[in-house]
């Protein structure tokens, strides 16, 4: 079940990826569905489920954007597997909690991205700049409405539907 | 398998990290040899590749219905408004047309207005009857305007009668077609003069013409100036047919100058009358 859910919010972001593309072109470089769904999943705290979370919506998003392929699967696994670290030692809950992990998730990928292109392009690309801050602020926001929204719905701690036995 | 994953993750993160990396390396140098993606780059595409199918053909469609329901709307809107807008332009069009009209009947009756040294007054036909053996026509204008009974009226065509009646804001018109109507008129070719009245059937009999005058239909007849009502020279109308009449008068039928069914404007004469005492002069 915890692996369809994931399934599932891949097709959801993948379709928003899709729905911003085709009426609002660039529209990623200032929001990530893929981030959202897999910091949703790292806050469990599994750190082997948060590696394949991060690898399996990283490469979607790596597929169909411009990147080089590998590159966001590579950013949000460590993305991942460090809020899921984080939260087998915390267990950090709630909207809030699930604000601020985002927030640090959206400056981690980013610092990540740039380090990537830096050491396989030799290319410095633009960082910290209006972007950045648009997209930490908006990825955050929308990430923290679809937790409340997940809560009503599942009405339990959406974080404690992600640390169920899974048997991959 | 799993439970050496799970045992030691960190190292599983590092080894998947690794991965990752050497599949980036492969991308670049796939990129750089002409290949713009890797087999598996390929394979993950082809499997998600129904969704953004799904989410275009879905989005396309979206947009189309609602730019069919836009483009619709507005549409119905432009409709509304061009048929208002025609709706306007025809009222305009006709008021136009109407004017037109006007226009030029006014400038004809300006210009025959002009030609008499008497005070003119133009009115305006408001009721019409013709279909008795009285026949006459009602004015818009009356004795407040200064028409006088007797007074002549006329249009650009020829003449039409004389006012009979009068109140302040209306005045009633004899026409030459009544029966009893009776008008001094004259040949405009040979000048003979004669008396020229209706025969009731919306023609005009002209009375007392010698039997050896030279007429011939075609020739006009004009208001001769005699009778102290009418202006000399105005058209009363054209002989049609000529035959000899008993006695010593030619039997001579005209048909009128103008045409009684569609008149509008008309101008008074308000010609100058001849005074009682002169007409009943006893010497």
């Amino acid at each position: 079940v915890r692996w369809l859910r994931f399934a599932i919010g891949l097709l959801i972001a993948l379709t928003l990826h899709s729905l911003l593309d085709k009426f609002f072109p660039n529209a990623l470089a200032f929001f990530n569905p893929y981030l959202i769904l897999v910091i949703y999943y790292s806050m469990g705290g599994n750190l082997v489920g948060a590696i394949f979370a991060g690898v399996a919506a990283g490469l979607v998003q790596d597929a169909f954007s411009g990147a080089i392929f590998g590159m966001h699967a590579f950013a949000l696994t460590v993305c991942g597997y460090l809020v899921a670290y984080v939260n087998s030692r915390l267990v950090l809950r709630g909207t809030l909690a699930f604000g601020v992990s985002l927030i640090g998730s959206v400056i981690l990928n980013e610092i990540v991205l740039y380090l990537l292109v830096n050491i396989l392009l030799k290319q410095k690309i633009e960082m910290f700049g209006e972007g950045m801050l648009a997209k930490t602020v908006l990825t955050s926001l929308f990430g923290m409405l679809v937790y409340q929204l997940l809560l009503l719905f599942l009405r339990e701690e959406p974080i404690e539907a992600t640390k169920r036995p899974s048997g991959w | 398998m799993q439970v050496a994953v799970e045992r030691r993750p960190t190292l599983f993160f590092l080894v998947v990290l690794a991965a990752l990396f050497l599949v980036m390396t492969a991308s670049i140098r796939t990129t750089r040899i002409g290949e713009t993606r890797t087999l598996f780059e390929r394979g993950v595409m082809w499997a998600f590749s129904p969704v953004p199918r799904l989410v275009n053909w879905a989005g396309t469609n979206t947009a189309d219905m609602y730019h069919g329901y836009l483009d619709m709307r507005r549409a119905v809107a432009q409709n509304f408004r061009l048929h208002n807008e025609v709706e306007n332009l025809t009222r305009e069009n006709l008021a136009l047309r109407q004017s037109e009209g006007d226009l030029a009947r006014m400038r004809s009756l300006l210009n025959y207005s002009e030609q008499f040294d008497m005070p003119t007054i133009l009115a305006r036909v408001i009721m019409l009857d013709t279909s008795g053996s009285f026949k006459s026509i009602i004015l818009d204008q009356g004795s407040a305007s200064g028409i006088e009974i007797n007074d002549a009226v006329v249009n650009a065509q020829g003449l039409i009668g004389r006012v009979v009646l009068t109140t302040r804001k209306l005045s009633k018109v004899q026409i030459a077609l009544d029966n009893n109507a009776a008008i001094g008129s004259l040949l405009e070719r040979s000048r003979r003069q004669g008396v020229t009245r209706g025969d009731g059937t919306g023609m005009l009999r002209m009375d007392f013409v010698p039997s050896l005058t030279d007429v011939t239909p075609g020739d006009s007849v004009l208001t001769a100036g005699t009778d102290g009502l009418f202006p000399k020279g105005i058209p009363v109308g054209t002989v049609v047919k000529v035959d000899e009449g008993k006695d010593l008068f030619k039997s001579i039928r005209v048909a009128p100058a103008v045409d009684f069914s569609s008149l509008e404007d008309v101008i008074v004469l308000h010609t100058r009358k001849v005074p009682a005492d002169v007409v009943r002069y006893q010497p």
